[in-house]
């Protein structure tokens, strides 16, 4: 069984860094701290830290934190980061509009 | 729906390749790129490629962007601007936003072209304006002719600090300090060197503690760090900059394809999170392919050549081409894309120190710390000779894919031989003519002339020269050494300029005889 | 690692950790196993977010009406984590008169169960949120609906069942459970094998081809159904939204994006590729749909869209039920959409069935063999 998966797992109790109010994700603004924190709280993987705190759900869908998000989770798992499965990619590619992506072009045109 | 033989998402170098080598073999293509520019980054690119002639060495960058235009359109490929794709579906099917609409387009093949983003590192401060990506740098100066800072830190030593490092100091901005937290300088040689001597600090095993400033970027502390990545007390350092520049390397965009179901693997290697591919570029899924960045970070010469292969790979998917001709056009950019992975850079090749080049020279360890190679080093490589009258002096140390100097001498004064990584070595029978075409060919901007023992006690250097305004003939100033440092007073004998150099200013100085092997850089009183 | 507990949970989503929670309440031992690497990875992270009564089947509306009276108000208290709970009511938006002939029968339905939900007018729906265009000429409204954040309640049961102790392992998929001496004991995954004195299986439509291996049959189906998100936006309303044509429903969150469900009329034909891959049409169908309703929000930014299999049950009410004929065997699966909002209250019902106590809510209508033929 991968380490993250057993959720018993022992990684050692939270223990505050004076960096954990570093920024990280910054369309979020989900700090350091916080991302740390949910990993003791239980979630192991990035789909999960995302969905506790929105890491990578704002505007730039993690282009700029993911790694950043990956290597402090890893870290605090003590995994290495390959381990940690990258999120879920999804349309749009790029934030659309509601009335563009609602307006389908012919397809005869 | 609108039905193309071949999709390609990134009109890149990559893209751009592609596009041609498919429409060239009778397919109908169609490129889609979200910029209102085609080119990717190559119109970014000021400076000279390196490689050979195949992968377009020499040429600046924004040149070879130029020239795929043209190729492209020649071809017949349909290139779309601002069109942004939305998703990559089941069946192969691209959504693609123009305007204000979005539209569906099947492609029998596509191919994934989309590049890399710049990676961040966080520090106190990091989100401060006034941080910025190299890539950012890159478009503010060479694209829109903004300077992005009048101080600026550099955050990087690979190729991409060490080309915007200097792209920064053409555009007339202060670069304070290099700085880098791994041990050694981690892009080539030759473009350290052509900072360094500029008098640019390098600080390897150094990074940022923190962005100073309440509103925006007022100042920045480094410090050293030790074989685990921790500061170092005491060894912090502060500068006054307005601009933080990061190139802390890039991450394949490879979400397109994560999307569309292709099979990814996560392979620091390659800078992330990419999928998994043959030889030629083709994904777990049939008929998707990828080039470029996308798959791998490299250099634009490899994305070229990977695109090309892409292209054809989805010639032959398609029935266009027959599996004899596959393997024809293929050999020769095979061949060519290991021609570009060989030598002291080559992926196999990452993460080691390597003492000895190919020739058994040993490798200059400041170069490697310092970004200059020391006076006592540089004497040890086979371009470097010396004779009496004028002759090039090769200051290229390390073993990397490019050969256009060997080409360049009409006299065939410099021999790199077969093998595209060997260094440049000057053969002493032939007769230097001091035409120039050797510095203004060198992408590394690693060839000087020295004429010696021609009027005693002074030596003439012919240097590469790219800044503005153009010291004139009679100026005098100042001959810096590789590490920027002033060395004596040096007068200016000529300055040439020639549409063979391609931009590539020659000036030529006068210095004191003991300084011909020292001074390797002129600033002006 | 342990692989014996008093019961073992089959699936890892809001339904699995909302069962894991009120067991380890109650001092049993407890193994959950997810055969994804997250924590509800199915349904319980794509839903829309209702906390809804109005517009259930009246057999499932008791469960609805027990949660919202007595479990959602507390459930961020009782969690330690903020679900983000709002009873603001749901709006059910009809547009033509045959829609309001369709509220009015649900409507009349949800009253004999003795719901607070009545028919209001337009102009009644544009007083309670002023952003519903005129084409909308009336609506359900039921004040004590509401909404929730899917995400945090799943992410919020699995944190506090592993404070309690719960074992969860993920990655675990289950291939097989097996009888011994007659009752239902052992699941084996790929890669394991565990042991319960009960197992519950809430597996979505999974739990199909796992309680196939003890002879038992649930009629349904799955349907991929599509969501959306948009940016964040300045606070707008508090209700959910629903239609009477179903063209979409969903919500403001706390934090400003909007959620919208919604469907393209593919979804019982779609193909898909395995994965919950989303269809090149939906979303845009989607936008349309919510454009006719809300138009200002023409302009919001959509940043993610995502597809969820449902697990519809033939008669469209879940499964939640002991199999007697298989003794020790517990299921909750088949939730047809619907199973967000009655989570609180699946979660002790499934605890109450494990330790064979009494529930707290008549079940029959829920049995895993009500299923008959038509004539």
């Amino acid at each position: 069984m991968k380490k993250i998966n057993d959720r018993s797992m022992d990684i050692g109790p939270f223990v505050a860094a004076p960096d954990d109010d570093m920024l990280i994700c910054r369309c979020e603004e989900v700090t350091k701290g916080e991302i740390r924190k949910a990993v003791h709280e239980g979630m192991y993987t990035l789909t999960e830290i995302r969905r506790y705190l929105r890491t990578g759900m704002g505007l730039c869908q993690g282009q700029t934190c993911a790694k950043l998000v990956k290597r402090i989770v890893a870290a605090e798992l003590q995994v290495s980061p390959d381990e940690l499965e990258p999120a879920t990619s999804r349309s749009p590619m790029r934030p659309i509009e509601m009335e563009v992506f609602a307006k389908e072009a012919d397809a005869d045109e | 729906m609108k039905r193309y033989d071949l999709v390609i998402v990134g009109a890149g170098p990559a893209g751009l390749s592609a596009a041609i080598e498919a429409a060239k073999r009778g397919l109908q293509v169609i490129v889609f790129d979200e910029n209102e520019k085609p080119g990717g980054q190559l119109f970014k690119q000021i400076h000279k490629f390196f490689g050979s002639k195949e992968h377009k060495a020499k040429v600046r960058g924004f040149v070879i962007g130029q020239q795929l235009l043209a190729e492209a359109d020649e071809a017949g490929v349909e290139v779309v601007l601002n069109a942004t794709v939305v998703g990559l579906y089941m069946d192969k099917e691209i959504v693609v936003q123009i305007d204000d609409q979005v539209h569906h387009y099947k492609g029998d093949a596509v191919i994934v072209a989309t590049g890399a983003a710049e990676n961040m590192v966080t520090f106190d401060g990091w989100t401060l304006p006034g941080v910025i990506g190299a890539g950012a740098a890159q478009t503010m100066m060479n694209l829109h002719g903004i300077k992005p800072g009048k101080k600026i830190l550099m955050l990087g030593s690979g190729n991409v600090g060490l080309v915007v490092g200097f792209q920064l100091i053409q555009a007339g901005c202060e670069v304070v300090a290099l700085v880098d937290a791994a041990p050694r300088v981690g892009g080539y040689g030759v473009h350290a060197a052509k900072v360094a001597r500029t008098g640019v600090p390098f600080y390897l095993s150094h990074t940022i503690v923190k962005a100073e400033g309440e509103t925006e970027v007022t100042g920045v502390t480094i410090a050293q760090v030790d074989e685990h990545f921790q500061f170092m007390e005491g060894t912090e350092k502060h500068f006054d900059v307005d601009t933080i520049c990061l190139a802390v390397g890039l991450s394949p965009m490879s979400q397109l394809l994560k999307m569309a179901g292709c099979e990814m693997e996560d392979n620091p290697k390659r800078g992330g999170q990419v999928p998994i591919c043959n030889k030629y570029g083709e994904t777990s899924i049939d008929g998707i392919f990828v080039a470029g960045d996308v798959s791998g970070i490299e250099e634009a010469s490899s994305a070229m050549i990977e695109g090309r292969m892409a292209g054809i790979a989805a010639a032959h998917y398609l029935g266009y081409i027959n599996g004899d001709e596959l393997e024809e056009n293929m050999s020769c950019q095979t061949s060519a894309l290991e021609g570009l992975r060989q030598g002291m850079f080559a992926p196999k090749n990452r993460g080691k120190i390597l003492e000895r080049t190919e020739e058994g020279v040993l490798t200059s360890m400041n170069l490697l710390k310092k970004g200059f190679v020391a006076d006592d080093e540089i004497e040890r490589y086979p371009g470097v000779t010396h004779r009496v009258g004028i002759h090039p002096v090769m200051e290229c140390t390390q073993n990397i894919p490019c050969n256009p100097c060997q080409d360049a001498c009409p006299k065939h004064c410099i021999k790199i031989g077969e093998k595209i990584t060997s260094l440049p070595a000057v053969d002493e029978t032939a007769q230097c003519i001091g035409c120039g075409l050797c510095v203004a060919s060198c992408s590394g901007q690693a060839i000087f002339l020295l004429q010696e023992g021609v009027e005693p006690g002074f030596t003439l250097i012919t240097m590469p020269y790219e800044f503005l305004p153009l010291p004139e003939k009679g100026d005098e100033g100042y001959g810096l050494g590789r590490n920027g440092e002033k060395l004596c007073k040096a007068t200016v004998i000529e300055v040439k300029t020639s549409k063979a150099y391609d931009h590539t200013n020659l000036l030529t100085i006068k210095v004191p005889e003991e300084m011909g092997m020292r001074v390797r850089f002129y600033k002006a009183e | 690692m342990s692989n014996c507990a008093e019961v073992v949970i089959i699936g890892g989503g809001i339904i699995g950790c909302a069962a894991a929670y009120n067991l380890a309440k109650k001092g049993a031992s407890v193994i959950v196993l997810e055969a994804d690497d997250s924590i509800g990875n199915g349904g319980s992270s794509r839903n829309g977010g209702g906390v809804r009564q109005s517009g259930r089947d009246p057999r499932e509306l008791p469960l609805a009406m027990y949660s919202v009276e007595h479990l959602w108000p507390v459930l961020s208290e009782e969690l330690g984590v903020n679900v983000e709970y709002h009873k603001e009511g749901n709006l059910r938006l009809g547009k033509t008169e045959k829609h309001m002939e369709i509220l009015q029968g649900l409507t009349d339905r949800a009253t004999a169960c003795g719901l607070d939900v009545k028919m209001i007018s337009g102009e009644e729906v544009r007083a309670i949120n002023p952003y519903l265009s005129e084409e909308v000429i009336g609506a359900s409204w039921c004040p004590t609906d509401g909404h929730a954040n899917p995400l945090i309640a799943t992410l919020g049961y699995y944190k506090r069942a592993r404070d309690l102790g719960v074992c969860f392992y993920t990655g675990e998929e289950v291939v097989q459970i097996q009888k011994v001496r007659g009752k239902a004991r052992r699941v084996i995954t790929k890669k394991n094998v565990y042991e319960g004195e009960k197992i519950i299986v809430a597996a979505g439509y999974e739990s199909r081809k796992i309680v196939e291996t003890v002879g038992i049959d649930i009629p349904m189906r799955k349907e991929l159904i599509e969501a959306l998100v948009t940016e964040a936006e300045p606070k707008m309303f508090p209700q959910m939204l629903g239609t009477a044509d179903a063209d979409f429903y969903g919500h403001q969150t706390d934090h400003g994006s909007f959620v919208f469900g919604g469907a393209s009329g593919f979804e019982s034909v779609n193909k898909d590729n395995g994965t919950n891959a989303t269809s090149s049409i939906t979303a845009p169908c989607i936008c349309r749909g919510i454009m006719k309703y809300i138009p200002k929000l023409a302009n919001a930014k959509i940043v993610r869209t995502w597809a969820g299999y449902e697990d519809l049950c033939a008669d469209g009410i879940p499964v939640i039920s002991p199999v007697e004929e298989v003794p020790g065997l517990i299921l909750a699966c088949a939730f047809t959409g619907h199973g967000f909002g009655i989570s609180p209250v699946v979660g002790i019902l499934l605890s109450q069935m494990a330790l064979e106590e009494q529930t707290l809510l008549d079940m029959k209508e829920f049995r895993y063999d009500r299923f008959h033929a038509v004539i």
